[in-house]
């Protein structure tokens, strides 16, 4: 363990590639991220093969998400994401102040998100559409919805982070818990990241 | 050399900008109705591979990591669009 966190501050040094492996956060977490990426995984397949199946069902439906908000919505997950990054970086060389200033930027970036997700569901409901409309809405409303949910227990989580950074929590090395965290907000992103091209992008 | 406050910003960069092109083009209507419609499917999917790569390596650290839970995050990210691209394409 100790290797490790000298492993950690070193990363935050450097960009040398480090001789011991370090697998960032508890192992825990990362099976719970397995867990969470598969089921993503089964959706995005489910959504592709019934496309193909209801192909101008698709086609009209997309025709009424926002391209726009949906771009919104990726650049302040990878804005958010990035935050949080450099938030770990920051409180491995003992800047708790700036890093949980970081973590702030990076929940108001994430509000952006649900802020503009919000909208477009209320868009969408007023035109009628809704879970039950077809195919093609309950698979949008669904995954995005389910998405919706990762992204505001992401948001708890971060604010958990900060709060217990500005209390001087993360002291000494002991960041598994801040990486756990770190590492369960980029895998918010990564889903997004596929998300993205496969509702507002490929037609 | 980098530091990896520099490499985060850089990341970031890119992922913009990859998101940009991605997002451009999904824009040309007439793309998705010629015989180029394949190719731009395979480019959007190949973006969000390397978006997604970024994602593992720098962002989840997992460069570092034992090769086993780098390879099965990697394996995650380029194997699912594989997937979503041989359904899009070949049913």
């Amino acid at each position: 363990m100790e290797l490790d966190n000298e492993a950690a501050l070193a990363l935050a040094n450097t960009n040398t590639p480090l001789s011991k492996p370090h697998l960032p956060g508890d192992l825990a977490m990362w099976f719970f991220i397995l867990a969470e990426l598969t089921v993503f995984a089964i959706f995005f397949i489910g959504f592709a093969i019934t496309r193909q199946l209801y192909p101008d069902m698709f086609q009209q439906g997309q025709s009424y998400l926002h391209p726009a908000a949906g771009g919104i919505n990726t650049f302040a997950l990878i804005s958010s994401s990035c935050f949080v990054a450099l938030s770990l970086n920051a409180i491995r060389q003992s800047r708790h102040t700036y890093a949980a200033i970081l973590l702030a930027a990076a929940l108001l970036m994430a509000s952006v998100y649900l802020a503009v997700k919000t909208w477009e569901y209320n868009q969408l409901l007023d035109l009628g559409y809704g879970l039950s409309s077809n195919t093609y809405f309950t698979l949008y409303f669904f995954i995005t919805g389910f998405h919706f949910l990762h992204v505001i227990l992401g948001m708890i989580i971060l604010g958990f982070m900060a709060f217990r950074t500005i209390n001087g929590a993360y002291q000494g090395g002991n960041l598994s818990g801040f990486e756990s965290g770190a590492c369960y907000w980029h895998m918010v992103d990564l889903v997004w990241i596929i998300l993205f091209p496969l509702l507002y992008v490929i037609d | 050399m980098l530091n990896h406050h520099a490499v985060i910003l850089r990341v970031y960069l890119y992922l913009i900008l990859l998101t940009i092109a991605s997002a451009y083009m999904g824009s040309i209507d007439d793309i998705w109705s010629s015989e180029w419609q394949g190719l731009a499917l395979t480019g959007i999917l190949a973006l969000t591979v390397i978006k997604g790569w970024q994602i593992v390596d720098v962002y989840m650290e997992l460069k570092q990591a034992p090769a086993l839970w780098r390879n099965l995050l990697r394996g995650y990210i380029v194997l699912l669009p594989l997937i979503i691209g041989f359904i899009y394409l070949v049913f």
